[in-house]
């Protein structure tokens, strides 16, 4: 039983959450809806991929949002509504993501910082650096190359496919490659993963790195989605994409979980949200229902770890 | 009323279709001592467990003072004068003595307010009771572990308890902390009350126990009195096979030299300590808890940096090392102490916990092999009969002789020269103790070099080809086996002045 409510317990939620909506929100099943649902699902889901892994090595990353707001920025500023330079723009904001991560990595490693200090110190220091750039008054245009990402083709689009993509090779780094499985280690058991040889650090470090790099990628797509440069673009993302990965039953306390979990756990956060609109409710209503599921999620699994 | 205090009659548990007790029935009479005893998985624990209403049984009955018990809260069966004394023991650190006997059940005056005299005369009347001086407004944090198994006692005494069951009582107690313990249980059978003792240690059962239940694989195996057993018939009831207890031997001559350590501190207990380790031998090194044994063993690994001196290979290859990673590499193994903490992957299939060092041959461009790792799955499992449901069973559900069996598998397939093993029989029942003592001895007619830190001191005599012993941080002295003797050891690892001779 608690195996199984661990392993399985995301998906029979979110079937029942999907019969529910047969009756409560039929529109949900229109083609366009479920299009928009992915769509939104998708730009959530690459940077809880990030989120899952950091978690899976006992980590934890607030940083999200800053690296939100420094995307779309270094988006609209080096593009300028050119969208030729998008490429350059998005590798400059990857650089520069990669480089919050490293310091993420390093904080919490060398310096033995909390994840949760770390990392929220690291978001209120990129937001700050980037409205001191733009002197608060962000300028640019976001190219029109980059609205490709709302368009669907039936329930298909770019943001799905790169969803996927991503899940599909993390997936298999974390559960066939050496890597993935000094990740689960690290998480799971630091000393003793220090102890069988494992460059505990630098597997961490790279952790946070990758983290920050999908949240780039998040960003663009997000950045693509609002058309232009938003002082308060992302902003609750990171709560989202921790939300969506516990509620997937990855643990908090590392070494535990997966990216199966989380997708099923994004999707379980983006139709919610979907269905609280289409009900016509309240955004204040909407964020009760989020934080019940989220409260009754680690509710079930931690009943579901009590031993026998 | 029956003659007995307690029956559990017929008693079967079992959990996710395994059973875990068939068909078990004890009965006690009043104001004697049961030792129960089994292996590792035998049931004792969750006998104790329906008992103290923890787990409801699936089948059988309980007769307590005569009548059939009811189902219970684990409250009501406190109030019906039962306690329980875990293992891992269940006080507040912060409070004082008084307040943890008296926990939730505080003397109180009008509106709640409580009564701190009364509370300190009464804990004072039980711990007085006991035979022990304490000051009963000391906070707990602040007691040995020893006395704080003492104010577990008084806190049962307190709940007028007329069935005590310790649970591994004695495995955190030295000498005289033991004997006391053995005094109050007798003081307390006198005044009628019912001990139900679970230990691993036979000598101590032998010493204290009227009655000895032995289970097996969750049944009944016999209840007899303790006159009619010696401990060979005991071991064996207990395993199922007789049991040759004398560690096994093998022949063989002094091998090359393979590691040298040379004035090694950190920063630690640890202080310049010396050693040279032959290819084939067992060195066992001896000492008390907190003497710098697993200090030396984490320094020898890599695992804590030096602060002085030099460890490095004998040999062509001389390498030497800094850190774990090096020293795998090096060909070196540890066996931590700490299974759990240092040792194991709780949340980790056994699959994952036995490939970790070695993940570098079995992939090609980082991508695992899985069929060379089945393969050596599969071996790990055969070579060391380590009994799991499956390969990605995760490693926290397996028994604590077969955990280590894990984590010593893990270290086999690296191909060491030299296994450090910390402390590795500890909490493994005696089947299982006996294939590491024998697994020990294959890897020396591999020739492979084992340093070896017990705190069991027949085992050390029993095991090594010499014997070192430390005391406060420092090599104290040499013992070849045929020397050696446990009062020897035992003074040197005490003698205050040991320390000031070596150096």
């Amino acid at each position: 039983m608690r195996k199984f409510i661990a392993d399985y317990g995301v998906y029979l939620a979110l079937l029942a959450l999907l019969i529910a909506a047969t009756v409560l929100t039929p529109k949900l099943y229109d083609v366009n809806t479920i299009a928009v649902v992915m769509r939104q699902a998708s730009q959530l889901g690459i940077v809880a991929i990030g989120q899952t892994m950091i978690l899976l090595v006992a980590g934890l990353d607030l940083s999200i949002g800053g690296i939100f707001l420094m995307t779309s920025i270094v988006v609209a500023d080096v593009t300028n509504g050119r969208d030729e330079m998008v490429i350059p723009a998005i590798l400059i904001a990857l650089a520069l993501g990669a480089l919050v991560g490293l310091g993420n990595g390093v904080l919490v490693t060398k310096r033995r910082v909390p994840p949760f200090v770390a990392t929220l110190g690291m978001l209120v220091l990129v937001k700050g650096a980037t409205q001191a750039y733009t002197r608060g008054v962000p300028g640019g245009f976001v190219p029109e190359v980059l609205g490709l990402v709302n368009q669907s083709w039936f329930v298909l689009s770019i943001p799905l496919a790169l969803w996927l993509g991503l899940n599909a090779f993390f997936i298999f780094v974390l559960r066939r490659t050496s890597y993935g499985r000094k990740v689960y280690a690290v998480g799971s058991n630091s000393e003793a993963a220090r102890l069988s040889g494992i460059s505990v650090d630098a597997i961490r470090i790279s952790v946070y790195v990758l983290g920050s790099c999908l949240a780039v990628v998040s960003g663009v797509v997000l950045t693509g989605y609002v058309g232009y440069v938003d002082r308060f673009i992302g902003t609750g993302l990171e709560l989202d994409s921790i939300a969506a990965a516990i509620v997937g039953g990855t643990a908090f306390v590392g070494g535990r979980g997966g990216l199966l979990g989380t997708i099923a756990g994004v999707l379980m956060i983006q139709i919610l949200s979907t269905m609280a609109i289409l009900m016509g409710l309240d955004i204040q209503v909407q964020f009760i229902i989020k934080g019940l599921v989220i409260l009754g999620a680690v509710t079930l699994y931690s009943l579901a770890s009590i031993e026998e | 009323m029956s003659e007995y205090i307690l029956e559990m009659r017929n008693i079967s548990k079992s959990f996710a279709g395994v059973h875990a007790l068939k068909d078990v029935t004890i009965r006690c009479r009043p104001g004697q001592v049961y030792g129960l005893v089994g292996e590792n998985g035998a049931g004792k624990s969750t006998l104790m467990k329906i008992l103290a209403g923890a787990y409801l049984a699936d089948a059988g009955e309980i007769i307590y003072k005569g009548e059939r018990r009811e189902q219970m809260s684990a409250g009501e069966i406190i109030d019906s004068g039962i306690s329980i004394i875990y293992q891992e023991l269940a006080l507040v650190p912060q409070l004082s003595v008084a307040e943890n006997i008296f926990l939730g059940r505080e003397p109180q005056r009008a509106l709640g307010i409580l009564d701190l005299k009364s509370l300190h005369e009464r804990a004072a009347k039980l711990t007085e009771r006991l035979g022990i001086s304490m000051d009963t407004r000391t906070p707990v944090s602040e007691l040995t572990v020893a006395q704080r198994q003492l104010v577990e006692i008084a806190k049962a005494l307190s709940q007028n308890a007329d069935l005590i069951v310790m649970d591994e009582p004695s495995a955190i107690l030295a000498g005289s902390e033991l004997d006391q313990l053995f005094r109050i249980i007798e003081s307390l059978v006198e005044h009628g009350v019912t001990i139900i003792y679970i230990s691993h240690r036979l000598d101590e059962v032998f010493r204290i126990a009227d009655e000895v239940t032995v289970l097996k694989d969750g049944e009944l195996v016999d209840t007899r009195p303790i006159e009619q057993l010696d401990r060979p018939m005991l071991v064996e009831l207990m395993v199922g096979r007789p049991l040759d207890e004398i560690f096994p031997q093998t022949e063989h001559e002094q091998g090359d030299l393979v590691l040298i350590a040379e004035n090694i501190s950190t920063d630690t207990i640890l202080e310049n300590a010396s050693l040279e380790l032959y290819a084939g031998e067992i060195l066992g090194i001896a000492g008390m808890v907190g003497s710098g044994r697993t200090e030396l063993a984490r320094a020898l690994f890599g695992a804590d940096p030096l602060t002085s001196g030099t460890i490095s290979l004998a040999g062509a290859k001389g390498d030497s090392w800094n850190n774990p990673a090096q020293a795998i590499e090096s060909g070196l193994a540890l066996v931590p102490e700490d299974r759990k903490s240092h040792g194991l992957f709780t949340s980790l299939s056994v699959r994952v916990n036995l490939t970790l060092p070695i993940l570098s041959r079995l992939t090609r461009f980082g991508i695992l092999q899985s069929q060379a790792e089945d393969e050596i799955v599969e071996e790990a499992k055969d070579r060391l009969s380590i009994v799991m449901a499956s390969a990605d069973q995760e490693a926290q559900y397996l028994s604590g002789g077969n955990q280590q069996k894990v984590v010593l598998a893990k270290w086999l397939e690296t191909n060491p020269a030299v296994v450090i093993l910390d402390e590795p029989t500890r909490g493994v029942d005696v089947g299982a103790k006996f294939e590491i003592y024998k697994l020990m001895r294959q890897l020396n007619d591999r020739g492979i070099a084992i340093v070896m830190i017990s705190s069991e001191l027949p085992e050390v005599i029993g095991m090594s080809d010499r014997i070192l012993v430390m005391n406060d941080g420092r090599i104290v002295g040499e013992v070849p086996q045929v020397e050696a003797t446990e009062a020897g050891i035992i003074e040197l690892a005490t003698m205050a002045d040991a320390v000031a001779n070596a150096s």
